[in-house]
């Protein structure tokens, strides 16, 4: 398998940080932004494959940012991260378009599996596009 | 039935309308180049096509199996003998609504959105679920201080359990109390607040795994760091101060600073399990509210909680700051005998110095008894050598007693009396037996600490006396019973707290001193044994709580009992034998499903009404429609209906041309249909709407069916089942719904590649799920199976999945049980092993449709299991017990 494209897109710090480093040494090639303002620039510039965002964030939130993103890369595989007890917004996120969404905060493996799973059902996509 | 190009059509419709997914307009753009024409589609699109639509139904029956996961597990913890906490509640609602969501989610991706609807619904019971776990509304206090004259009962939520019975005490029952006032929970807030301390605590609890003891302590270190170097607001530091100054009047006096914490539910003693601090200076009072606060996250509090069921929401903490009591003799009072209310005996203890050594379990302390008439009926005076005394310089300390007052009563008959008729005042005031603790300062005034209801057991007349039984080693003659009951198992001494976190499950407690500690392992202890304590220590009480026998003051009990010992502990009569004695098993605890009662099982009982009912039992009915959906369990089982009546209508569209669906031919026990996604078959004959099974080319398919058609089963199929059995499960098929009945025989679907299987199938009476990957590479190879559900009663069920779990367990998989279901997993072997264990699955599937009616005895699971694992299928000549 390719090297994933990942966009982490989180408000916290701490967590995105500490979560961009592991997800690094598993090989993903991650690059991590603290709003979803940054997140449309970055989107704009490069490509990627998957996207984490956080639903809850100052400014721009998750749901508007993946709107956006859906509009500039719609083949970019969207996972939502959401605190306890924001099912709604999940809903919402799914509805648009997201491909999963993850109560955080949730252990690195298992992220892990959603975003390679996310990745394989983007390339299906691609697949499909190009036939 | 729709057409493909119909179909394609209607795809598009959705795609052109609403929100799209990135997804979809790719798919779009794949068929608005190609107009919708099924006779011009490539292989290759089809291919891709049904490799999406694949990739949505693999997600949603995965979600499917996870949800049925959490609806098993939470009907588990309904039965009430399990601890759970409020974040069990909420991340089992959680999944429960993720799961369902997702499997909508994937649907509606699946059918090129002809789904929305049930997001809506989907949303609906969600606000329901959320409307039951939502918080509770309560009043703010509005003060930060508040002195015992302003304070009753009432004022619970403003300052805790404790201050407001010393309120209580002090202006309804005219009963002395030290001076003192209340720093309420409003102070709490705004010292939580200003620090963001309620965010960061709950980051930090996500550590938290309620079965690994360790992360509790570490959690729990990391919290009351956080809670004791955050600052606390000057206007309440000020508040504090000046509430101080008015006590001492500028005597410089000590307090003491007492934990009194909201939650302190009346059913529930929170013995010991929060901070108190004794002998407070004045320039270390703000330093001891942050101490005391942080104790609601001591490892201790934080197991109770998680073991009672409290939320971590509703509990806060409301501080007691009293003048400090030098007390003489201190101890602790029980309005009643706790082990018996008929006898209407006051139990006093008393200690020389402060009480803490009262209620530790340090040292024994003198025992009275004084009957309804006030009359001493017994005093027991023990051997007192020390006592905790107030240092000048803050804290306390231990001090030897003098020789003469070693073996003296700690009480007069004079203060014996006064502290009884305490006892009843109180008593009477609240209207049940109390559980006291008392102080007498060195000028001979008696003051009441505390008071709160004593939880008392309800043995009936008197509880049961047993006799001694001589043929079993005695190990202990007489201890103190502390909780009645009998329990068994092997001993395991205690002497730290890492022993506490090596705690065996089902073991023996044996310990030097009773601890309050000893919370931690109460839900795995099967008794509680220690050589010093009494039975109205914290420690007893909480034995008492759950339900755990302990005997107190055992003396020898640590010298006599090494650890491994199998023992079996009478705590009716305060003996211990050697060995298990099977005369005594009748004693033993009852299970009291201790969670039953508790707010946090209501909450979880009120969840599970908009998760668990399913209502939609017949797909055939007319009602079978998203609006009649009234539980997530009618939604989830509703997509997984609709995902196959997707998957095949699909197959259907393609295998018009392409060969996709088949029924397989002369496949005399299933009505199995096969989906092949690429290599599954050896021929693709386009013109066949149902294969020979010889013609499947899939490795872990034809490795299934090598043991689905094994030949014991070709001759065991017509065999009559044994009646007894078979008519207990007809007259379940005939109480149910007519519908129940007609799923007997449903369809069972194969979906398969060369070297993938999916295998879904209800045979008879159960519904289970394969999922493999078999090929040359044994680092990608897997075999999971889940297995689940059933016509007969509970019991059958349940027995039924205990032999499955012990056949899956011999052939070597990871086997997990809950309620009625069984997943097993079993990866990375080489392609042979893959196939063998195939085989195996494909002839207990055929053997498990018989296997419900002859589980009659708890004996049938083990023989059950025994005859399939040496190949005996023949179940007719094999249940025996």
């Amino acid at each position: 398998m390719e090297t994933i494209r990942l966009l982490l897109v989180d408000d916290e710090e701490d967590f995105r940080t500490t979560l961009a480093s592991r997800l690094k040494k598993r090989n993903v090639d991650v690059a991590d932004v603290g709003s979803g303002n940054e997140a449309i620039e970055l989107i704009r510039e490069r490509s990627f494959d998957v996207a984490v965002l956080d639903i809850k964030m100052p400014g721009m939130d998750g749901i508007e940012t993946l709107r956006q993103i859906k509009k500039i890369a719609p083949l970019v595989e969207v996972i939502l991260l959401t605190g306890h007890g924001s099912v709604e917004a999940g809903i919402e996120g799914m509805r648009l378009g997201a491909y999963d969404y993850v109560v955080k905060p949730c252990n690195v493996k298992d992220l892990l599996v959603k975003v390679e799973d996310a990745y394989i059902r983007k390339l299906l996509e691609e697949a499909q596009q190009r036939a | 039935m729709p057409t493909y190009g119909n179909y394609l059509r209607k795809l598009n419709s959705r795609l052109n309308s609403g929100i799209n997914s990135g997804l979809k307009p790719a798919v779009f753009n794949l068929f608005r180049r190609k107009k919708p024409n099924k006779d011009t589609f490539s292989p290759d699109t089809l291919s891709n096509l049904f490799r999406f639509k694949y990739s949505c139904f693999k997600m949603l029956l995965d979600s499917n199996a996870k949800f049925l996961t959490v609806i098993s597990d939470i009907e588990e913890r309904l039965q009430g003998q399990e601890i759970f906490g409020m974040s069990y509640v909420r991340s089992r609602a959680d999944q429960a609504v993720f799961h369902t969501l997702r499997m909508v989610k994937n649907l509606d991706d699946l059918s090129g959105h002809r789904y929305t609807l049930l997001f809506d619904i989907l949303e609906k019971i969600n606000l329901k679920i959320k409307e039951v776990l939502g918080k509770r509304k309560e009043i703010p206090p509005t003060e930060l201080i508040l002195p015992y004259v302003q304070i009753n009962a009432e004022m619970v939520d403003w300052v805790g359990g404790k201050n407001a019975n010393l309120g209580e005490i002090h202006n309804r029952v005219h009963l002395p109390i030290p001076r003192g006032f209340a720093i309420t929970t409003r102070a709490f807030e705004s010292f939580m607040v200003s620090n963001e301390l309620f965010d960061e605590i709950s980051k930090k609890k996500v550590e938290i795994d309620p079965d690994n003891p360790e992360t509790i302590n570490t959690t729990s270190e990391d919290i009351q760091q956080l809670i004791t170097s955050a600052r606390v607001p000057a206007e309440l530091e000020d508040a504090i101060l000046l509430a101080y100054a008015k006590l001492s009047e500028d005597c410089g006096i000590r307090v003491s600073m007492r934990s009194s914490a909201i939650g302190e539910d009346s059913e529930l003693s929170y013995a010991g399990q929060y901070l108190s601090k004794l002998n407070v200076p004045s320039e270390q009072i703000i330093q001891a509210y942050k101490e005391i606060v942080a104790s609601l996250y001591s490892p201790r509090a934080i197991a109770y909680r998680l073991n009672k069921g409290i939320r971590d929401e509703d509990v806060a903490m409301s501080v007691a700051c009293l003048e400090m009591v030098e007390s003489a003799a201190s101890g602790v009072m029980y309005s009643r005998n706790p082990l018996n209310l008929f006898e209407e005996n006051t139990i006093i203890t008393a200690v020389w110095g402060l009480g803490p050594y009262a209620v530790d379990g340090v040292i024994t302390p003198d025992n009275y008894t004084v009957d309804k008439n006030r009359q001493t009926i017994a005093a027991e005076i023990s051997h007192k050598t020390v006592k905790l005394v107030s240092k000048p310089d803050g804290g306390l300390m231990e001090v030897p007693v003098e020789d003469k007052f070693q073996d003296k009563p700690c009480l007069s008959q004079e203060e014996i009396d006064i502290l009884a008729a305490y006892a009843l005042k109180l008593e009477e005031h609240y209207g049940s037996p109390q559980d006291i603790e008392w102080a007498l300062d060195r000028y001979g005034r008696l003051f009441i600490l505390q008071s709160r209801p004593l939880r008392v057991e309800d043995y009936g007349k008197g509880y049961p006396l047993t006799p001694v039984l001589t043929a079993y080693p005695l190990l202990i003659e007489k201890g103190g019973t502390a909780s009645a009951g009998v329990g068994f198992g092997p001993a395991f001494h205690v002497a730290s707290d890492q022993d506490l976190l090596n705690f065996p499950d089902g073991a023996v407690l044996v310990a030097r001193h009773s601890s309050p500690k000893f919370v931690m392992v109460m839900n795995k202890t099967r008794a509680i044994i220690t050589d010093l304590g009494n039975i109205a220590g914290h420690m007893a009480s909480l034995a008492r709580e759950f339900s755990v026998p302990a005997i107190v003051n055992a003396r020898v009990a640590t010298a006599t009992i090494p650890t491994g010992m199998e023992v079996t502990v009478d705590a009716y009569s305060g003996r211990v034998y050697q060995g298990i004695v099977p005369e005594l098993e009748s004693f033993q605890n009852a299970c009291e499903c201790p969670m039953k009662d508790t707010p946090v099982y209501r909450v979880l009982r009120g969840v599970s009404d908009w998760i668990i009912p399913l209502h939609l039992l017949d797909p055939k009915s007319p009602n079978f429609t998203p609006s009649f959906c009234q539980s997530l369990h009618d939604i989830s089982r509703m997509v997984h209906e609709f995902s196959y009546t997707e998957m095949f209508q699909l197959s259907d569209f393609v295998s018009d041309k392409k060969g996709v669906a088949f029924k397989l031919k002369d496949f005399v026990p299933l009505d199995l249909y096969v989906i092949d996604l690429g290599g599954g078959l050896t021929e693709t004959n386009v013109h066949l709407k149902s294969v020979p099974p010889d013609k499947i080319a899939s490795i872990p398919f034809n490795a299934l069916l090598r043991g689905i058609m094994h030949e014991d089963f070709q001759k065991s199929q017509l065999r009559p089942v044994e009646f007894k059995g078979f008519l207990s499960v007809m007259r379940e098929q005939m109480l149910s719904p007519p519908s129940k009945a007609e799923r007997f025989g449903d369809r069972s679907y194969a979906i398969i590649s060369d070297k993938y299987l999916n295998f879904s199938s209800r045979v008879g009476y159960h519904y289970s799920i394969l999922d493999s990957y078999c090929s040359p590479t044994p680092s990608m190879n897997y075999i999971t199976f889940s297995f689940k559900g059933g016509a007969a009663d509970d019991i059958r069920r349940n027995r039924r999945v205990r032999a499955i779990a012990i056949i899956f367990q011999s052939l070597d998989f990871t086997v997990e049980v809950t309620g009625d279901r069984v997943d097993a997993r079993y990866q990375k072997h080489e392609m042979s092993l893959i196939e063998d264990k195939l085989d195996v699955i494909g002839r207990l599937l055929q053997f498990t449709r018989q296997m419900d009616m002859l589980m009659n005895n708890e004996a049938s699971v083990e023989a059950l299991a025994k005859n399939f694992l040496i190949g005996n299928y023949n179940l007719r000549n094999t249940v025996t017990a």
